[in-house]
């Protein structure tokens, strides 16, 4: 450890020895008098780090204001070459010039024009501990949770672009260390937030950090893969197979090293933060609302990894811990791989697994892990649906935890019980609630109110049971907390009044209950005989206030005399507000029964308080009193009409708990969502300015051949073979790894980046699957499978297009190939023998039912080398006609004739073509195509000349 | 004890060595326990580096705890979980110092 500052300990040693504030300002002040002095004469370097040190122990202290001072000189250690001076330096910008007020911007911008040319000089020095500190302060010093960012048009955008390329490459260079790679993926992180100045382009390569074998590497990318997937979703499949293949040697195979282990645990973090990261992306939306990631983005070996991995996780967390940090870590990976497992469609065995195991910990003597086993309770309920009864028959363990001793456990248990109520255990967890209500705390009071009017109301299928029920609330939810709140919240009792006033037949049952209720409150029986009697409650205010609107409203529906009596009995007991509320209720009265005893009390009550001291009160007062006395019934009855009938359709309940949809719905959407959406991505997106060089000609062998070689360079060699199911169309890849052969060396990170049909995506006339993805380290082959199905016409230009990315001996390589996906390519003969007759009958019949306008389609095509007929017949069969030779070998012109019929999964088509040459040299061909369904002719045609041009 | 406590938008998660407390906000959505384990990890490398870690450690040598943090935490990311590593860097940075304070000494 490095030799401690002498005046430092003293100064630190004299501050923590103050008797009082006073002494400890006093000494504060003499110090900063001194730093003051001794910074504007010449100081060595020893004393300005003490000093330096000094003032960020007082601004620690709390003393945020008077370190300025310090500014200036934290700059000139920054730009000193000694490492401790410029170490220091970065520590004294951090502590003392921390974001603290006024415009993000202005301190962003400010920072970085102080900054700028010391990171500058900082990332490029040879020294990689001094590349570090820079790389560290721009990860956490300019970091913005506002959403301030800097444009390309601000005047430091040239700045920070020159910081975001230089992180960038240190990110993706092959010679960074691994340790400069994982504080440059953090760095480039916080810098993409404050300046979007990345290439798309660079988005490929920067994915290739998960592929990096340094533990340290994968986590800390994370977060930068995180966001970037985020801004270009379609990239999303492709880090998929890296993440599940680490998960999978990690937690299955067990696979980590040595010094990654705590207690036992293999990487829990970097486990975690992919559990993590998975389940964000199944959360997260894309712009256009579908979610970001669903089951369909998977291929079968993924999926089964997860799956595995998911089970080993839970299984894992029953064994045995040794010691805290190891159960702690185990049970964070069980609570983080059951919130995944969901979006897994797993099977209900592992849900009820799951629940099960969750169940178990419930009762755990630890009580944290009793509070997250809650939480993931919950987060399993709500995620998947019809889970609510499995917990019926343990409603009692979940109702005793609502006794316990923590506070944050029995409100995660509160949240437990409403989230696994359903209809049929509704009143029962009501009533239930209800009895818990005066055991509750205070502080959680509130919010168990209002949980109760919610499920009360989402289930209630009897008017009746409700208001009973809502009303028992409001009658033994009196009292406040010490902050002068009442337990129970405005919005509770307002949506009573709404219920209440919109449905007439509630109307006499309302009034009839509230009268009873304020005469002969609820005495609190006392269910458990274990407990305490609970505290009394002060006057059930918001009763009183359900009863003020109701009662004035319906008061025709009581005996008026008595329930007059008892509104005008609680009247001294409550707040001003609902007293003046009460004072309303009695006009009306006043105007509905002019003749009775009771009037001369509200008269007397208007003119006691026209002297109130609250201003509300005395106008109302005095303007009800001159009402009062006005002799006209006619002109009183205008004042006090009924209450219209409200609109509001939503409660306000649900916003207030800020719930937006309930779970069922918003499930079955995002399924549906996903179930429209298919496995196609937005077609716009083109991946790539171009495709690779050499892609041509494994394209145009596609085109008819079904197997062969796709694509070739000095690294990697791509087979392919076709195989073809009616409208169904598989593509199998091999991918050889050309460079293990000359110079042994293994291909890394190899991923299918993205695959992008170019079809309209809201009904895409194709739908590609990848069944199987290749392998991220080849040292000899790997294979990969896409599944086509043809929904219906697929036009010429619709191919998609593959993006391929891998790195080989240090360099990185993108590929971009065109995979032939035409209509031409669902064609079969099924077997089919046809004679020169019968294609002849079936040629004039197309012809005559759709006319040659829509029907037939002639071209003209040039084959590079010479043919003759029976060369042409080969190339009929291969495309999968049935073929009808009309000339003899040597004979001219060579007529060839086939049939076939097109597959979609939406229809059929019958196809017919006439290939004729032109001319003598066998060169030149007339193509005439007919078919049954209205256009297809001419794609038909068109791709048919394709195929023979590239002969 | 919950060492668990929702705040606003946040989790705060704290952690409770002898007459130190250690207290980290974390999202909602992030992992309690294992945030938990976070402080652990640092206190191991402040005991180690310290030498049985106490509050008085901590306030006299600040900057060496922030170092230490520095190099588990990044932007509040997790950077570094070995915990070997860590202190082979601060030991690193010490190194550096000495040399300079060596240096300076000669010259």
């Amino acid at each position: 450890m490095a030799p401690q500052m002498k005046g430092l300990t003293q100064f630190i040693a004299d501050l923590r020895n103050a008797k009082d504030t006073e002494e400890e300002q006093r000494r504060i002040n003499l110090e900063i008098n001194n730093i003051h002095s001794k910074f504007s004469g010449k100081v060595n370097s020893y004393d300005r780090k003490k000093y330096l040190c000094k003032l960020m122990y007082i601004y620690l202290l709390g003393y945020t204001d008077q370190v300025d001072v310090g500014v200036r000189e934290s700059f000139q250690l920054l730009s000193s070459s000694n490492y401790s001076e410029k170490q220091l330096g970065y520590l004294a910008v951090q502590v003392l010039q921390p974001y603290r007020q006024g415009r993000v911007k202005d301190f962003l911008v400010t920072q970085m024009e102080q900054m700028h040319s010391i990171l500058l000089r900082d990332l490029k020095s040879d020294s990689e501990p001094i590349n570090c500190l820079a790389i560290n302060h721009i990860a956490s010093h300019y970091r913005v949770n506002d959403g301030t960012t800097i444009g390309q048009n601000d005047d430091t955008a040239p700045l920070w672009q020159e910081l975001v390329d230089i992180i960038y490459s240190y990110c993706t260079s092959p010679i960074s260390t691994p340790i400069i790679k994982s504080k440059a993926a953090l760095a480039l992180n916080s810098l993409l937030k404050v300046f979007p100045g990345l290439q798309n382009n660079w988005i490929p390569r920067l994915l290739t950090l998960l592929d990096n074998p340094d533990i340290n590497v994968m986590t800390s990318s994370i977060p930068l893969v995180e966001m970037l997937i985020t801004q270009e979703p379609r990239y999303i499949r492709s880090i998929l197979p890296s993440i599940s293949r680490r998960l999978y040697a990690i937690i299955v195979e067990q696979k980590c090293p040595e010094d990654f282990f705590y207690y036992n645990t293999p990487a829990p973090w970097l486990v975690i933060k992919l559990l993590q990261l998975l389940e964000r992306l199944f959360v997260s939306q894309k712009p256009d609302g579908t979610p970001m990631l669903s089951i369909v983005d998977f291929d079968h070996t993924v999926l089964g990894e997860l799956r595995a991995i998911v089970a080993q996780s839970i299984q894992n967390a029953g064994q045995p811990a040794r010691g805290l940090p190891n159960r702690n870590s185990q049970s964070a990976i069980l609570f983080q791989s059951v919130s995944l497992a969901v979006f897994l469609d797993a099977s209900p065995d592992a849900i009820d697994g799951a629940v099960a195991a969750l169940l178990g910990l419930i009762d755990s003597q630890d009580t944290n892990t009793k509070y997250l086993a809650i939480d993931a309770l919950i987060k399993l309920t709500r995620r998947s649906t019809g889970l609510e009864s499995r917990f019926d028959s343990r409603m009692p363990q979940i109702f005793q935890l609502l006794y316990d001793k923590d506070v944050s456990v029995r409100r995660k248990a509160l949240d437990l019980i409403c989230t696994v109520c359903h209809a049929e255990t509704a009143p029962n967890i009501v009533g239930k609630l209800l009895d818990y209500f005066p055991y509750g705390d205070f502080s959680i009071k509130q919010e168990l109110a209002l949980k109760i009017a919610v499920v009360a109301e989402t289930f209630a299928t009897d008017t009746t049971w409700y208001v009973s029920t809502m009303l028992r609330l409001l009658s033994i939810g009196g009292g406040y907390n010490a902050n002068g709140n009442s337990f129970i919240s405005h919005e509770v009792w307002e949506r009573i009044v709404q219920i209440v006033v919109n449905n007439e037949e509630l109307q006499p049952k309302t009034t009839k209950l509230v009268v009873s209720l304020l005469k002969n409150p609820i005495t609190r029986t006392n269910t458990d005989p274990k407990k305490a009697p609970p505290p009394p409650t002060g006057t059930p205010e918001s009763l009183v206030k359900v009863a003020a609107v109701v009662l004035g409203e319906f008061c025709n529906t009581v005996d008026p005399e008595q329930s007059f009596r008892v509104l005008y009995d609680h009247y001294f007991k409550v707040s001003l507000v609902t007293r003046a509320m009460l004072l309303t209720t009695f006009l009306k009265y006043l105007v509905k029964f002019p003749d009775a005893d009771f009037i001369a009390d509200i008269v007397d009550l208007f003119e006691v308080e026209t002297m109130s001291l609250d201003l509300e009160i005395q106008t109302r007062a005095h303007e009800y009193l001159m009402l009062a006395t006005q002799p006209s019934q006619e002109f009183k009855r205008h004042v006090v009409r009924p209450l219209p009938v409200f609109v509001q359709e939503e409660s306000p309940l649900y916003k207030r708990l800020g719930l937006d949809a309930r779970r069922p719905g918003a499930r079955a959407n995002a399924v549906a969502a996903a179930a429209a959406r298919g496995a196609v991505e937005a077609p716009n997106n083109v991946v790539n300015s171009g495709l690779t060089p050499g892609w041509q000609a494994g394209y145009s062998r596609m085109l008819h051949y079904d197997a062969g070689i796709f694509f070739e360079n000095q690294l990697v060699k791509i087979l392919y073979r076709i195989v073809k199911d009616h409208h169904q169309i598989t593509y199998k890849f091999s991918v050889i790894n050309n460079a293990g052969k000359s110079a042994n060396t293994v291909i890394n990170g190899f991923t299918l980046l993205s695959i992008d049909p170019q079809c309209d995506n809201i009904n895409p006339s194709y739908v590609i699957t990848t069944t199987e993805s290749p392998d991220a380290t080849i040292s000899t082959k790997t294979s990969m499978e896409h599944v086509v199905k043809i929904r219906h016409i697929v036009e010429n230009n619709q191919s998609p297009r593959m993006t391929i990315t891998f790195t080989c001996g240090g360099s990185f390589n993108q590929l971009n190939l065109k995979i032939p996906v035409t209509l031409l390519r669902s064609l079969s003969s099924g077997g089919m023998q046809i004679s020169l007759d019968e294609f002849n009958i079936r040629w004039s019949q197309i012809g005559s039912q759709l006319g040659p306008d829509a029907g037939e389609r002639v071209t003209e095509a040039t084959i590079p080398h010479r043919c003759n007929s029976s060369n042409i017949v080969r190339l009929l069969t291969r495309l999968g006609f049935a073929v009808v030779q009309g000339s003899p070998d040597d004979a001219m012109p060579i007529e060839v004739y086939g049939a076939g019929i097109l597959n979609t999964s939406s229809s059929n088509y019958g196809l017919l073509c006439k290939l004729t040459s032109i001319g003598v040299d066998g060169k030149t061909f007339r193509i005439a195509v007919r078919c049954t369904g209205g256009g297809v002719a001419e794609i038909i045609a068109d791709s048919l000349r394709e195929v023979l041009m590239a002969q | 004890m919950c060492n668990v406590l929702e705040y606003k938008n946040i989790k705060i998660v704290y952690r409770r060595y002898a007459s130190l407390f250690f207290v980290v906000g974390i999202d909602t959505d992030d992992n309690e326990l294992l945030a938990l384990e976070i402080v652990h990890r640092f206190v191991e490398q402040m005991d180690r580096m310290y030498g049985n870690v106490c509050e008085l450690d901590i306030i006299f040598g600040f900057d060496k705890a922030y170092h230490v943090l520095d190099e588990l935490l990044l932007d509040g990311y997790i950077q570094e979980s070995s915990k070997k590593e860590v202190l082979r860097r601060v030991a690193q940075q010490d190194e550096l110092e000495n040399m300079d304070e060596f240096t300076s000494v000669l010259a």
